[in-house]
């Protein structure tokens, strides 16, 4: 924030906002600190009643900008950012045929299996055959990714993205393994803009400008293979160019110390002074995670610095780092369909992911794209 | 909405003091103290919640009975204290993305609910009485990055002194933890409940054994939990290391009595002069808490329950303190060494088949004495 620098001890000071004012200020809106807007500092009552008419307006959300949803499934809501749900489709089935997890049949799509291993913290190392099943799961993954971003495109609602990730899974014998999870709508959650992650794909379609993340994973004869990437669409901001590029360095930077003997805690140290050299945040409240027969156990894997990250890397391990990037502040928030995570100041958020499997000398990136060089899409 | 408009009084966070305030970050606020209350059924944890909730009236306190279970539970309801009454308030417990969700959903409900209702002063969260606090433990002990507005503040574990001993040495399968031993392990204070009911020899076994298991508890003798409270809130556990406590335990050895006891949970303390470098604190770690390739002189393998310590590092000015439960660890800066103090480091464990002797020689291979690198 621009009105904050160290004092002389090191200490963060801040400015009074009041335009022309910059004696220091210690005191903070009350009523930004409830709407969680960030910064809002001034040296005095005084200063900031002679402010109050311009400053006022920090208060008001950002008004709609297609006004022509009527769509309002939560009328007293405080939406941090301009984004807004849409309405969405019926929930898909899955051919009996294909092989489901077992969360996908149970009412609350409560994962029992994970649950029975919560906690443990040791980590499993794969067997020759696991690691095949994974290769085969994760090559699957990026199929259907693959397949979701060739429909990616302006006035393309969410929802498209979805129905087609949804045939591409079914087509190669893959359950979508979001589909059911602890009650997921969906078969890929889709993340536009501010949405940091599980975005649930619906009837808004994409603009020109927007960031669009879609995140597959798939489960094809007991094994899960997880990745997303964010796409631009149209004409993006160079800030969100910026962002993106920065958090798919993040991604690129922390496979690269993948190895074993690493710790995991380090993945979160690494990515975030890459974040940090760039002006960005990185989101705190969702990790990495082991994967396999499991869509989400251990390890966890956080991607701030100084986390209390169990483990060390072995060979056998996979797990996924999948770092979440925002312009602004690194808090979240969560809309109240209690899955839709937007940054709390409404602004972007980036994201990207790969299943990792770690080697005795290294790492091999299972759900590596295969073409182009393995280049991300928003670099085609 | 009509009071949109009105100029709000500013907060500022030191308003009254004539003195100038120590510079705090203004996102800094006061994060509160949570507390794990433990203890076997009937040992009295439900009399000392009553007797804090009645003493402490000018305190908003909050209490969570048999915390979180597993499951997709709605709701959860909670006790407030204050000023005299109690009234009730509903956790919304948001199920959806658990899954690759850095902090608990208990532990986002709580801090949802203070959002709306405003801080409480304290959060005392009773377990079942077979609960093990370890993973719970874990669940509020949260990175500091988080920004919680949480923080464990310590387990309190409370002991029925006439039946302490009994559940204590009860045998269970092979592999199966004793939660009543995991209680008192655990315990950063020990309430020894009940004391009317045993005369002084059936104490002082009572206290022997609570003792060889964790030695580095402060314990407190009660009658109906009648304590005085500033022993009970501002523990401090997790972020302070008490030397006074680890002095104690560290002149605590092997009692007459103790040695028909088959405990395989025990405390053990080591000190050894010199300094460590982060790569061989990560082999101390690795072996006592990952790996856990180190083992007593049956080849039984060391399990650490909780350890503390403070550590000299290599090159650093700055004291070290350790804190572990489980499989999770801390190592943050604590004060600097004095100038002329000799560096040591220090640690108390406890834990599942420790052995003084195989700590010491683990810990002599991680540090290098001063000598050797000034």
């Amino acid at each position: 924030s621009t009105s904050t620098k160290m004092s002389a001890n090191g200490v963060a000071a801040h400015c009074c906002e009041t335009p022309g004012c910059n004696a220091e200020a210690k005191l903070q809106c009350p009523t930004c600190i409830k709407l969680n807007i960030q910064g809002s500092f001034f040296c005095s009552q005084n200063c900031f009643k002679g402010y109050w008419e311009s400053h006022k307006l920090r208060h008001k959300k950002p008004s709609i900008s297609d006004s022509s949803t009527p769509y309002n499934p939560w009328p007293y809501y405080a939406f941090s950012g301009s984004l807004r749900p849409y309405p969405q489709t019926t929930k898909k089935e899955v051919p009996p045929s294909i092989g489901r997890p077992d969360y996908a049949d149970d009412p609350n799509g409560f994962p029992h299996s994970e649950q029975k291993v919560r906690g443990a913290a040791n980590i499993k190392c794969l067997s020759d055959e696991e690691k095949e099943g994974m290769r085969v799961a994760c090559k699957l993954a990026r199929e259907v990714l693959d397949e979701g971003v060739k429909v990616a495109d302006i006035g393309v609602a969410t929802d498209e993205i979805d129905r087609v990730v949804h045939e591409a899974a079914i087509e190669r014998e893959c359950y979508p393994s979001p589909l059911n999870y602890h009650g997921f709508p969906k078969s890929c959650c889709t993340s536009v803009n501010e949405v940091i992650c599980h975005g649930i794909p619906d009837m808004r379609p994409l603009q020109n400008g927007d960031i669009c993340n879609i995140d597959v994973t798939v489960y094809h004869r007991n094994f899960h293979g997880d990745l997303n990437e964010t796409l631009f669409i149209g004409e993006v901001s160079s800030i969100a160019k910026n962002l993106v590029k920065t958090t798919w360095e993040c991604l690129q930077k922390s496979i690269e110390i993948v190895k074993p003997g690493v710790k995991y805690r380090e993945v979160g140290s690494l990515i975030q002074k890459h974040a940090h050299s760039q002006g960005f945040s990185v989101v705190r409240s969702y990790c990495g995670h082991g994967i396999h027969q499991l869509f989400h156990t251990a390890p966890s894997v956080p991607h701030y610095a100084k986390n209390k990250a169990v483990g060390v890397m072995k060979p056998g391990h996979t797990f996924t780092i999948e770092p979440m990037i925002s312009e602004g502040t690194w808090k979240d928030e969560q809309w109240p369909d209690n899955w839709t995570a937007v940054t709390a100041d409404g602004k972007l958020s980036a994201q990207f992911e790969e299943t990792l499997l770690v080697t005795d000398t290294g790492v091999e990136v299972l759900t590596q794209r295969r073409d182009r060089n393995g280049q991300p899409y928003f670099m085609d | 909405m009509g009071d949109e408009d009105d100029i709000p009084m500013l907060v500022g966070e030191d308003d009254e003091d004539e003195t100038i305030p120590e510079l705090v970050k203004v996102e800094d606020k006061p994060r509160v103290p949570l507390t794990i209350l433990t203890g076997y059924l009937g040992a009295g944890k439900t009399t000392l919640l009553n007797y804090i909730l009645k003493e402490q009236h000018n305190k908003k306190i909050a209490v969570i009975l048999n915390e979180f279970g597993e499951g997709s539970s709605m709701e959860k309801s909670l006790s407030i204290g204050h000023e005299g009454d109690l009234f009730e308030e509903w956790l919304e417990l948001r199920n959806g993305c658990l899954c690759c969700s850095v902090k608990d959903k208990g532990v986002k409900a709580i801090e949802n609910l203070m959002r709306k209702r405003g801080k409480f002063d304290y959060i005392l969260l009773e377990t079942t009485g077979l609960a093990d606090p370890g993973p719970i433990a874990s669940i509020f002990w949260m990175d500091r990055q988080l920004g919680s507005d949480l923080y464990l503040d310590g387990i309190i574990t409370v002991l029925d002194a006439k039946y302490a001993e009994k559940n204590l040495n009860e045998k269970k399968p092979e592999g199966v933890v004793n939660e009543a031993v995991k209680q008192v392990a655990l315990a950063d204070l020990l309430i020894i409940n009940k004391t009317d009911l045993v005369d002084e020899t059936q104490l002082k076994a009572v206290t022997d054994l609570v003792s060889t298991i964790n030695g580095s508890a402060h314990m407190v003798y009660t009658q109906r939990c009648r304590i005085d409270l500033n022993k009970l809130l501002d523990l401090h556990a997790y972020d302070k290391f008490d030397n006074d406590l680890f002095e104690r335990s560290l002149s605590t050895r092997f009692f007459d009595g103790a040695s028909h006891l088959d405990q395989r949970v025990q405390t053990v303390t080591v000190e050894v002069e010199g300094s460590m470098s982060p790569s061989s604190m990560d082999y101390f770690i690795d072996v006592l808490l990952w790996d856990r390739s180190l083992t007593n002189s049956a080849g039984e393998p060391v399990n650490i329950y909780r350890m503390k310590g403070i550590v000299s590092m290599i090159a650093e000015s700055q004291r070290f303190m350790l804190q572990v439960v489980q499989q999770l660890y801390e190592l943050e800066p604590i004060g600097y060494w004095e100038i002329d103090s000799p560096r040591t480091c220090k640690f108390v464990l406890i834990g599942e088949n420790l052995e003084q002797e195989k700590i010491d020689d683990l810990l002599r291979t991680c540090v290098t004495l001063s000598s050797e690198f000034s």
